[in-house]
């Protein structure tokens, strides 16, 4: 079961690998938020899998705390760089 | 076997920093970043400091990704600037050749040099555990049941004190760059029923799941620093949903939240010196009271600091660049 | 106690194809609506499953709430975080700003 549970993590860690392509490339900066998402959501994943491997269930503390803090990126992006309308040239 | 996971780890680790580094446009930079901190903080569970682990968490995730956000709206290329000279603006200016010589041959050394000391460290740690021993002796006496509360707020407590002061002297930075004052926005941005639907949810959530934490470090991992960024959070939201809550209510109580840590940690200590005894030496019958007193206060402090940070910063850029920018 | 774990294998092996599924849609979809839709995949169904499994392996009830918390929560954080997203980028896509697109 252990073996089980290393492989769905390293298999975890692959996405988050491929998904690097799509911070780099972009295009336009809600794509990369996006994926940033992606990688929040699946770093949560790993660190469930991993406390029931470690047994050690204070890491699901960790991961409530990524999950509680993902909507502030959002939020900071999505109020922050918001273009005023009838504003541009 | 587990060791792949610590494989995988590191490879990505050292290609993200070393990415974060070389790509040539700042907005790449920062959301590799965002990437980077994520694998941090995996790292630190792999390493069993999770104490750690849940500061990156929230620091990076959060606190961190708001200010950088911030702080690219302002490089981001205005809009008077043509179409073609985007490509400049993003790309890094290219030198010639000669003048790199001589900082590639620096970056060299201090590469060599870092490696050697990296090495020389990790060769010479310790076998008996450093001062593991004494402190796990002395758990009892500390009012808490966790080593890693027990050393930061009982018997490192003045390296704790001067952090809170670091945060503090932080804020002072901010006041000096030009944002002191913190004021509402005139003209209230259009309503946004999600947004404020948003905002009223996550704001309970993060509250409690703060005190959560701030409580659970008297034994497991947890504290006062996590819980406050996680009350920042709170701060930096309703900032963000158009109600700065520092600049709603009157200004000695803000300076009265901020220095509220700093002060009753510098009050304790001085009545623990008059007592006859030495700086924050707490007598271990009330150590847990004291500390749960503290971490309290000073994670209100924190988080009020943090949120007064980035408030600052977020309409120092609105008063100076009336310019809109895109993206 | 089989059985526990057979149902466990099976509920992460789903999640992890979701999960799959969700980064090659970030990856590979056109435009940023489509890649959104990939995303929520990933976010619902892949926590969702992967949650469930864990939930199943630890069985401890604490444990289990934790879990459970963490899903709703990124169902709620998720959808409306992709609302934003994606109202954003409408906003910044209007005609008379299209130009200024990198």
């Amino acid at each position: 079961m252990n073996v089980f549970f290393i492989i769905v993590s390293v298999f975890l860690l692959l996405n988050i690998a491929l998904g690097l392509f799509r911070v780099w490339r972009g295009p336009t900066i809600a794509d990369r938020l996006l994926t940033t998402q992606l990688f929040g959501t699946t770093g949560m994943a790993i660190l469930i899998v991993l406390a029931g491997y470690l047994q050690e269930l204070t890491l699901l503390n960790v991961a409530i705390t990524f999950n509680v803090l993902a909507i502030l990126l959002v939020i900071g992006l999505v109020k922050v760089w918001k273009i005023k309308k009838g504003d541009t040239p | 076997m587990s060791i792949l996971i610590d494989i995988l780890l590191a490879i990505i680790m050292v290609y993200l920093a070393i990415q974060c580094l070389l790509t040539p446009r700042l907005i790449q930079s920062v959301f590799l970043f965002f990437a980077f901190g994520l694998g941090l903080a995996l790292a630190w569970v792999r390493l069993g400091a999770i104490d750690v682990a849940i500061t990156e968490a929230a620091i990076a995730a959060g606190f961190l990704g708001v200010l950088f956000l911030d702080a690219l709206k302002s490089f981001a290329p205005k809009v008077s600037v043509k179409q073609d000279n985007l490509e400049d603006i993003y790309k890094l200016p290219r030198r010639n050749i000669k003048s790199l010589i001589l900082p590639r041959v620096i970056l060299v050394l201090g590469l060599a040099l870092f490696l050697f000391i990296a090495l020389e460290a990790v060769w010479m740690i310790p076998d008996g555990g450093g001062l593991t021993a004494s402190a796990e002796a002395l758990l009892p006496q500390s009012g808490v049941e966790h080593p890693v509360t027990a050393v930061l707020l009982n018997f490192r407590a003045y390296d704790t004190w001067l952090e809170i002061g670091v945060i503090l002297l932080g804020l002072l930075g901010v006041f000096v760059a030009g944002g002191i004052k913190l004021y509402k926005k005139p003209g209230a941005s259009k309503p946004d029923p999600m947004l404020r639907q948003v905002i009223l949810f996550v704001t309970p959530v993060l509250f409690l799941f703060g005190a959560f934490l701030l409580y659970i470090g008297k034994t497991g991992p947890g504290g006062a620093f996590q819980a406050a960024v996680l009350w920042g959070a709170i701060g930096i939201l309703l900032h963000l949903g158009g109600k700065p809550i520092f600049a709603m209510i009157p200004r000695w109580l803000f300076h009265l939240i901020l220095t509220m840590g700093l002060g009753f940690f510098l009050v304790l200590g001085f009545l623990l010196i008059a007592d006859g005894r030495t700086l924050f030496e707490y007598p271990p019958a009330y150590a847990g009271l004291l500390i749960l007193i503290i971490e309290t206060l000073g994670a209100i402090s924190i988080a009020a600091a943090l949120t007064a940070i980035y408030a600052n910063l977020n309409q120092m850029e609105e008063e100076t660049n009336e310019v809109e920018p895109t993206t | 106690m089989m059985i526990k774990e057979i149902i466990t294998v099976i509920l992460i092996v789903v999640g992890c194809f979701f999960f799959l599924a969700g980064t090659l849609g970030v990856l590979r979809f056109p435009d940023l609506f489509s890649r959104l839709h990939a995303l929520t995949k990933a976010d619902n169904l892949g926590l969702g499953f992967i949650a469930a499994g864990m939930a199943v392996y630890i069985a401890s009830p604490w444990a289990a709430l934790k879990i459970l918390s963490i899903w709703v929560f990124t169902l709620l954080a998720s959808s409306t975080s992709c609302y934003l997203i994606a109202r954003f980028q409408k906003e910044q896509e209007q005609p008379e700003n299209r130009k200024e697109q990198e």
